[in-house]
């Protein structure tokens, strides 16, 4: 246990500055989505009138992804270790690979945790300040959902990108491998565009949206689906064992 | 706790890297005792070191430490030694005190008084953060960390490199102060040989991948000699008693091996005492024979 306090302080102590940034950006975030709720109280829509507050699963959507992407994203650690030298000292030291890919981990779901209360939170705020509460457990099942979904993609990115940091043993490596990573996501979303053949603004569904009605209310199902919900934690798991692999593989690479 | 007799043990190590070969090295580092390992730059001497402590994988040989398989018995031995780099590698954000409360975690023997004693009697500050300290108190800090758990088996790679000599003979102090009861070992590498010269009981000499001399340092510095004669008297000598030759405008110095033996040999030459640099720099061009 006082191994793992050590090893957490550290990754906590260094990963606190950026931390904090994508806290103050994430509760800026949540405070301009709070504008539909300034603007009831402002105008008072009459009844029959459309309201802003029609708008609020859309942003607590918004807050929800935008909480996934700041939990799930790459903490700079490993980058930090290899320029100040720490990871070819982590070698000569006790903790062993695996136990420092477990504090890896152990990190990683603090964030996700705490961006996950925080967007749980806000949702709560606004919808008892809306009395916002027709859709029940619903908007909580549509929250978590849209959280772990967004938590999911940029984990695997930020494994894809753990995995190629490994090859890199000092600064200047980091840089190259650094610029080829950016490269190869750059390919990679191309590939993907034309692969799953994602249409442009030049390429409109019916009529003149982008994506039609029957799309959002599907896609709104899934959102709302309890089965989502459970396919989505089994996803979870897998990720997070997949990134432990991938964090254990890291420690464990010895040096050319 | 396991008994041993040689603190580093290695046999028949070798590296293959692109352009350069760690070629089937051995030499083993008695228990109590300091070892300079020294040669040039890009002799061996990191590749070595990282060998030992596992930050490389090696092609074939094998390691020891503590009496300790370093593969099987990793975990265990690292617990139980410490290690100093030529750099830093703290980040810069971490103060002393930080460092103490992530290492007190790592390691079971951990002594946080003995810790905040050196940081005194280094004047290092305790909430300064690291990336404003100085080349000399990063050192300091590294050494503090190395030696506050107890540590049986310190290596430094380049340790007192780029440091001024009031700091390093400071450094060389207390290393003699660790040794002290006899149970701890040190492994220095340096290119500084003088510092070498004042703390080392054994040194090995390495060069492009081979170990060229190892052994106890007085009896090294005391065997080897240099003869100091005329250039056309070089050919009286025996090729065998020479390591190199080196020639300047007013004859030559000839580094013997055996100093005794040649003294016998020679009388009408003048056989000087051969200083740790000496030895390195004789021995590095003894492909060349003649040097100048």
């Amino acid at each position: 246990m006082k191994l793992y306090t050590s090893l957490i302080y550290r990754e906590l102590k260094l990963t606190r500055k950026r931390f904090l940034l994508m806290l103050i950006l994430f509760l800026l975030l949540s405070l301009m989505m709070m504008t539909p709720l300034i603007l009831v109280f402002i105008s008072k829509p009459a009844k029959g009138e459309e309201s802003p507050l029609e708008m609020i699963p859309l942003f607590v959507g918004i807050v929800a992804l935008t909480g996934g992407f700041m939990a799930g994203t790459n903490n700079g650690l490993q980058k930090a270790d290899i320029s100040s030298g720490w990871k070819r000292y982590s070698f000569v030291l006790p903790p062993t690979a695996k136990q420092q890919a477990l504090s890896d981990l152990l990190l990683k779901l603090g964030y996700i945790l705490f961006f996950g209360l925080l967007s749980a939170a806000f949702e709560l705020v606004y919808t008892a300040a809306a009395d916002y509460n027709k859709f029940g457990n619903k908007l909580y099942i549509y929250m978590l959902n849209i959280f772990l979904g967004a938590v999911c993609v940029v984990m695997l990115v930020d494994i894809a990108y753990s995995y190629i940091m490994m090859f890199a043993k000092d600064k200047n490596q980091l840089k190259i491998i650094g610029v080829i990573a950016f490269l190869g996501a750059g390919v990679i979303l191309r590939v993907a565009g034309i692969f799953f053949n994602v249409k442009t603004p030049e390429q409109p569904a019916d009529g003149d949206t982008l994506i039609s009605d029957e799309t959002i209310n599907r896609f709104e199902a899934v959102l709302l689906s309890g089965k989502t919900s459970l396919c989505i934690f089994a996803v979870f798991a897998v990720i997070c064992t997949v990134y432990f692999l991938a964090m254990w593989r890291s420690h464990e690479r010895r040096e050319p | 706790m396991t008994e041993y007799e040689n603190a580093i043990e290695i046999k028949g190590v070798t590296k293959y890297y692109d352009g350069f070969t760690l070629d089937n090295i051995s030499f083993d580092v008695p228990k109590g005792c300091i070892m300079g390992f020294i040669g040039q730059n890009g002799a061996g001497k990191t590749t070595t070191i990282r060998s030992l402590l596992r930050i490389t994988d090696i092609n074939s040989g094998e390691i020891r430490l503590l009496g300790l398989d370093h593969i099987k018995d990793e975990t265990a031995i690292k617990k139980r030694i410490a290690v100093v780099f030529d750099e830093l590698p703290f980040h810069d954000v971490f103060n002393a005190r930080d460092m103490a409360r992530i290492f007190e975690g790592m390691y079971p023997e951990w002594d946080n008084a003995a810790y905040m004693q050196y940081i005194e009697r280094f004047q290092l500050p305790v909430k300064k953060k690291i990336g404003q300290f100085s080349k000399g108190m990063k050192m300091k800090l590294q050494i503090a960390c190395a030696l506050s758990h107890n540590a049986e088996l310190l290596v430094m790679d380049e340790a007192t490199t780029g440091l001024d000599p009031v700091v390093r003979d400071e450094i060389l102090h207390i290393f003699m102060e660790y040794l002290q009861n006899g149970e701890r070992s040190i492994l220095m590498s340096s290119h500084i040989t003088s510092d070498l010269e004042k703390i080392a009981d054994m040194v090995t000499f390495i060069d492009k991948g081979k170990i060229l001399l190892t052994g106890y340092k007085d009896e090294i510095i005391e065997q080897h000699g240099i003869l100091k004669c005329d250039k056309d008297k070089i050919q009286e000598i025996d090729a065998e008693d020479i390591v190199s030759v080196r020639t300047n405008n007013f004859g030559a110095e000839v580094m013997v091996h055996d100093r005794e033996n040649a003294s016998y040999k020679y009388r009408d030459c003048v056989i000087d005492p051969a200083s740790l640099d000496d030895i390195m720099l004789y021995y590095v061009h003894r492909d060349m024979k003649e040097w100048s």
